[in-house]
């Protein structure tokens, strides 16, 4: 017989995983192709935001999930558009797309605080109150098992295809690959854009599950946690999987400790993610020494000197 | 077959920065015009009344030049940072733990001299800047740790603290239940110039023409600029790299924190979760918008006080405040995209 508690922990370890773990996966594959983008909270900002509206709407759930994922890969076509094709700064760009789409899902989500939803993301099996590790496996909703699912195909993708060894070979030499015939700017333009979807998804969960209900600044960081990921996972996607684990644990046990007898404000309580994280990024930097594992290029704008 | 080739400009014009912002800032009017329209507003109305609330008169006048103060401050200290190439994303945090640091020594000390005690006051803000990035600048200087996400995380660290104060520690019995700090007396309120424009345009005024000085004339600036630019000049110049970008660093935290300082003694008086409304990242923009120019950022910040002023007022008339954030940004998305045609060609060349 294991603890209800634990079983609680565990499940909402998951669903906190799921949440961070999608936004990283699409920063890790920009990334792969020498983008960086800083934007994701701006981009999970914006899904969140587009899909719970759709939601509302239409109480077609699967619309709201296609328009929250589009909407967001829309918005980080922005930052393609200026990094790629016209070559500015990746730093500028990513920081301004938090900050547009944080001001413009505030915009948009006006009229939308406090709104309840009428169909939200549903686990796929009738549990709804899971007594055992097993049930907790089988009864998180569809988005979860898209995750893992997301992680096998990336992990495929990058290894395994031409598109992955193309996106590799445009982040770690972009100029090589140029004189080889590589299309850059195509591939580093799609990576964008598919980090953007990723970033999307992440934001419906939130909005559709998670909370679920909308409401301004509501991402509350994480897409910077999922930046941090990235870099804990060392850009590989089930390393990724493993650190996002390990702050989904981190998010749901921090507000359980009470119940475990630990005496802490609800308030300190709440800025444990954010020091861990620090923490966690000065340990993985001294146990590497430099050697993280990003791509070469990450941040480098690619332009094809013309002799 | 003629084909589409890019060519890197032989020169760039010098009013480049200048002329994007400018650019810039018609495409994120025209921008926001069709989001007001979207919401059946009439732009030219709105933005009209935008104008006349934040320049209209000396009151709104000086209310917007107050709100340029943080945005100025923190901005420089953003662009001393970048002399080393490092982003300093956590003026926010900064801003907050500087009036924190204002009222801890508010509370615990006294001074027969007012004007002593407002000095050591704004100090006090300025160590409590430098104090919220010495955690990012130390892990950055040793062990090279990505001071972006460090920055950044630190706001979310330093919120949470203000958040736990004002509710216990710091809670003012008289504020109810609006969480806040207990006011700060009289006697080290900043006095206002003319208006409502507080004491702190003038702290603003001096500390950008020290920005500009340290950046561009002085050795420590020059040296900071070599320790940003290559590692290797920097070995062969004998300039201690980590050191110039730890300074720089503590520095930049320095100019936020005194933002937060002048907000206490200035405009809200006690330490509440209102002592900056996205200053910190507004001045991101302010700063990334004139190319880390402190008399740049200096213009700039007050244009973009005045809309943030222009941006409060009409939500009297329903019209969202979030309308001024989105102008913000999309004046700098605009600059970026024409800063391109000053930087690169586009030329018709014939393929062999």
């Amino acid at each position: 017989m294991i603890d209800i508690q634990l079983i609680g922990l565990f499940n909402a370890t998951l669903q906190a995983a799921t949440l961070l773990f999608i936004a990283a996966l699409g920063e890790l594959i920009t990334e792969k192709s020498g983008i960086l983008n800083l934007g994701v909270e701006g981009m999970i900002s914006v899904g969140a935001v587009t899909g719970f509206m759709t939601a509302v709407n239409t109480e077609n759930i699967f619309l709201a999930v296609l328009v929250g994922v589009l909407s967001s890969s829309a918005f980080a076509s922005i930052h393609a558009l200026v990094t790629v094709v016209l070559k500015q700064d990746q730093t500028v760009s990513g920081l301004i797309l938090t900050i547009l789409g944080l001001a413009l899902s505030s915009l948009l989500g006006k009229n939308y605080v406090g709104k309840k939803l009428v169909t939200k993301l549903e686990g796929v099996t009738s549990v709804t109150d899971p007594s055992s590790i097993l049930e907790v496996l089988i009864s998180q909703n569809i988005i979860f098992y898209l995750a893992v699912l997301l992680m096998f195909i990336t992990s495929f993708v990058l290894k395994h295809t031409m598109f992955g060894r193309r996106l590799e070979a445009v982040g770690e030499d972009s100029r090589s690959s140029d004189s080889m015939g590589l299309k850059v700017a195509k591939t580093q333009f799609i990576a964008t854009c598919v980090g953007g979807a990723f970033a999307g998804l992440s934001g419906v969960y939130l909005t559709l599950s998670y909370v679920p209900y909308w409401t301004d600044n509501m991402t509350s960081g994480r897409g910077w946690i999922a930046l941090a990921l990235v870099i804990f996972g060392g850009w590989k996607p089930y390393r990724t999987a493993l650190g996002a684990l390990l702050f989904g644990f981190l998010e749901a046990l921090v507000p359980r400790l009470q119940t475990y007898g630990f005496e802490l404000s609800p308030y300190i309580v709440k800025i444990t993610p954010y020091v861990i994280t620090i923490l966690v990024l000065v340990i993985l930097t001294i146990y590497k020494g430099g050697k993280t594992g990003a791509p070469k290029n990450i941040g480098v704008p690619f332009f094809r000197e013309n002799r | 077959m003629n084909n589409l080739k890019l060519f890197k400009r032989q020169s760039i014009n010098e009013l480049s920065t200048f002329y994007s912002f400018l650019i810039g800032f018609v495409i994120a009017i025209f921008i926001g015009s069709i989001i007001l329209l979207v919401q059946d507003k009439n732009p030219i109305d709105t933005f009209s009344l935008m104008l006349r609330l934040s320049v209209g008169s000396i009151n709104s006048l000086s209310s917007s030049l107050n709100k340029a103060i943080p945005l100025i401050l923190a901005g420089l200290g953003i662009s001393i940072m970048n002399s080393v190439k490092l982003w300093n994303i956590g003026a926010e945090g900064q801003i907050f733990l500087g009036a924190i640091a204002v009222n801890y020594l508010y509370i615990n000390t006294q001074f027969n001299s007012p004007t002593l005690h407002i000095f050591v006051l704004l100090i006090a803000g300025f160590v409590g800047g430098s104090l919220c990035i010495l955690i990012p600048a130390i892990t950055k200087v040793v062990f090279g740790v990505n001071e972006i996400i460090t920055t950044l995380l630190t706001n979310y660290i330093v919120f949470g603290i203000t958040i736990f104060l004002i509710n216990g520690p710091w809670k003012d019995p008289k504020s109810l239940n609006f969480p806040a700090a207990a006011y700060v007396g009289e006697e080290v309120f900043l006095p206002t110039i003319f208006g409502k424009l507080s004491f702190g345009f003038l702290i603003c005024i001096l500390f950008t023409a020290l920005a500009h000085y340290l950046k561009n004339k002085s050795v420590f600036g020059f040296e900071m600029r070599i320790a940003g630019g290559s590692a290797l000049t920097a070995v062969y110049a004998g300039i201690n790299a980590r050191q110039k970008a730890f300074i720089a660093m503590l520095i930049g935290g320095g100019f936020a924190g005194l933002a937060g300082a002048i907000e206490l003694l200035s405009q809200t008086h006690r330490v509440s979760t209102g002592i900056s409304q996205g200053f910190g990242y507004t001045a991101i923009i302010v700063a990334a918008i004139t190319g880390m120019r402190p008399l740049g950022i200096f213009l700039v910040g007050c244009l973009f006080g005045a809309l943030s002023i222009g941006g409060s007022v009409i939500q009297t008339i329903g019209v969202s405040a979030y309308i001024s954030d989105i102008i913000q940004a999309s004046t700098l998305f605009g600059a970026l995209i024409i800063q391109f045609f000053f930087t690169y060609q586009i030329k018709k060349v014939e393929n062999d």
